[in-house]
């Protein structure tokens, strides 16, 4: 029988995956080690099932504001790197500004979010959008910088307007590039909000994992890691597949 | 002459508005390129001065980056040249004229779009008449042996193909002017010769000026009617040939004994300028 390809893609890492939840679950109850200092993996994995609801209302709460947070920084991303790959001003006066901003550790600035827009959903949406911005803002700049001059030569000649041109052919070049910048950013959203929630939550995966420290509850903690990566995974796969939609050819 | 048209297929007889569409005249004088200015300044082509009749095929064959290409922009207006004129059918050019059709080394066709679709994007962008389009595509496509790849994608098709469709797309709105920039550079040598002919068939029925860039001498002897040499780098036009050879030209083109004297007329020329050391 000939290996099949999609066995070999998923079947092996998670055969792997499974092997190392195996020897960690045999190590804890040889060693006997405490619940509060790490829990089993059954004792976790039965703990997401148990408590499903409640991880669900939490997990849905967050990814909401990933979503939002992600959605809010993308779309700015990809015009502002239109306007500073196309244009030598733009570029001349936002790049510094951009380079500058993007070593900041921007994470610092959620507290003083909270105190000026106050605790609801607002201030966290920005934090996020803030931190993807600038991975996509930059991927775009590549993108859109990366088209082949010949490009615009042809859109000249078959008379393209310049929504013609960007819609027909500047998009589609930037695209994989952007696309890239997506799928890295989409996963980096989930610990950003997860951590924006730390600061003074009544909800989502974030304000749970302070739940579980409160309590020593460390299952808790673990359960939440596995639901936030599955997040993770989730809206990355879901970036895939939008890729391989819109653009079909990149698939060989 | 009269088997000619029985080949032709009535689609590009009778093109778009009734009117058999002639081929322009082009005109330039003292065309220049630099790129950047002062000390990085690049003179990369020129003075040339050009003379293109209406419905003539004229090849500019020279050495890599000699401003073969640049020429061909800066007769179209899609690159501002630094100093001359161009006319086109007598009329100065001021901006970057559309009416042409124009073929890259690569073919650049959209990916996301299926072949008949990529030609069709004339027909979208000029707001032409979609159905007499379509008909010239029909046409053009059964003319380029391309009938039956219509709803392919670009990375479907055989570069031959690909080249094929650029250059029904660069047709299909009947153009006065057809521009090709080393359009068969990277096909190989048997696909070349066959594309060739075809290009020089269309180009018998149509009488599209053609200004066709390329560094292989047997593409310009065997389609051109006329050859200008150009030098290295800043490029001018150092020698005019006239092919004088019947048409259509045939695949082998050492049938014909004047064809080798035109070809070693060029290696001569290139070997003079230094472009050979042998």
């Amino acid at each position: 029988m000939k290996p099949n390809p999609i066995m070999q893609r998923f079947l092996e890492p998670v055969l792997w995956f499974a092997g190392l939840l195996l020897i960690w679950e045999v190590l804890v109850r040889a060693l006997d080690v405490p619940i509060y200092v790490l829990p089993a993996p059954s004792q976790f994995l039965s703990r997401i099932v148990e408590d499903y609801q409640r991880l669900g209302y939490h997990a849905f709460v967050t990814t909401r504001l990933i979503v939002y947070g992600f959605v809010a920084g993308a779309i700015p991303g990809v015009v502002l790197g239109y306007l500073i790959a196309k244009f030598r001003l733009a570029e001349q006066v936002l790049y510094p500004l951009v380079v500058f901003i993007q070593g900041l550790p921007k994470i610092t600035l959620a507290p003083l979010m909270l105190v000026w827009f106050g605790f609801a959903d607002f201030p966290k949406i920005l934090l996020t959008a803030l931190i993807t911005f600038f991975p996509i803002l930059v991927d775009s700049v590549t993108g859109f910088k990366s088209i082949d001059p010949r490009q615009y030569y042809l859109s000249r000649s078959v008379g393209a307007s310049w929504w013609q041109t960007f819609r027909f052919f500047e998009l589609p070049s930037a695209a994989p590039s952007i696309f890239s910048g997506f799928k890295i950013t989409v996963v980096i959203a989930v610990t950003v909000v997860i951590v924006v929630e730390w600061m003074n939550s009544q909800n989502g995966l974030g304000y749970l994992v302070l739940r579980g420290m409160d309590d020593s509850d460390t299952s808790l903690i673990f359960a939440v890691l596995v639901v936030g990566s599955m997040i993770g995974v989730v809206l990355s796969w879901g970036m895939e597949v939008a890729e391989r939609t819109l653009l079909p050819w990149r698939r060989r | 002459m009269a088997d000619m048209k029985t080949r032709t297929p009535s689609g590009l007889v009778h093109p778009v508005g009734g009117a058999i569409a002639a081929g322009a005249s082009i005109n330039a004088r003292g065309l220049t390129k630099v790129f950047g200015s002062g000390e990085n300044a690049f003179h990369a082509l020129g003075p040339i001065d050009l003379d293109i009749k209406p419905g003539e095929f004229v090849s500019i064959i020279g050495p890599s980056g000699c401003g073969k290409s640049t020429t061909m922009l800066l007769v179209t207006g899609l690159e501002p040249s630094s100093a001359g004129t161009v006319e086109i059918d007598g009329k100065l050019l001021t901006a970057p004229i559309s009416e042409i059709g124009i073929v890259f080394q690569d073919h650049l066709l959209l990916d996301f779009r299926t072949a008949i679709k990529n030609v069709m994007l004339q027909q979208e962008m000029r707001g032409l008449d979609k159905a007499a389009l379509r008909e010239r595509a029909d046409a053009l496509f059964e003319r380029l042996g391309l009938a039956g790849a219509e709803n392919r994608y670009p990375w479907q098709l055989s570069g031959g193909m690909r080249q094929r469709v650029s250059i029904a797309r660069a047709l299909v709105h009947d153009p006065s002017m057809l521009l090709m920039d080393e359009p068969f550079g990277a096909l190989d040598a048997i696909t070349r010769t066959q594309i060739r002919h075809d290009l020089e068939m269309l180009w018998l029925e149509t009488r599209k000026t053609v200004l066709f860039i390329t560094h292989s001498i047997e593409e310009a002897v065997g389609l051109s009617d006329r050859v200008l040499v150009m030098s290295k780098s800043p490029g001018t036009i150092v020698e005019e040939i006239v092919i004088d050879l019947p048409r259509p030209r045939p695949a082998h083109l050492g049938e014909y004994p004047e064809f080798s004297k035109y070809a070693e007329r060029i290696y001569r020329i290139f070997e003079k300028l230094g472009v050979y050391k042998f």
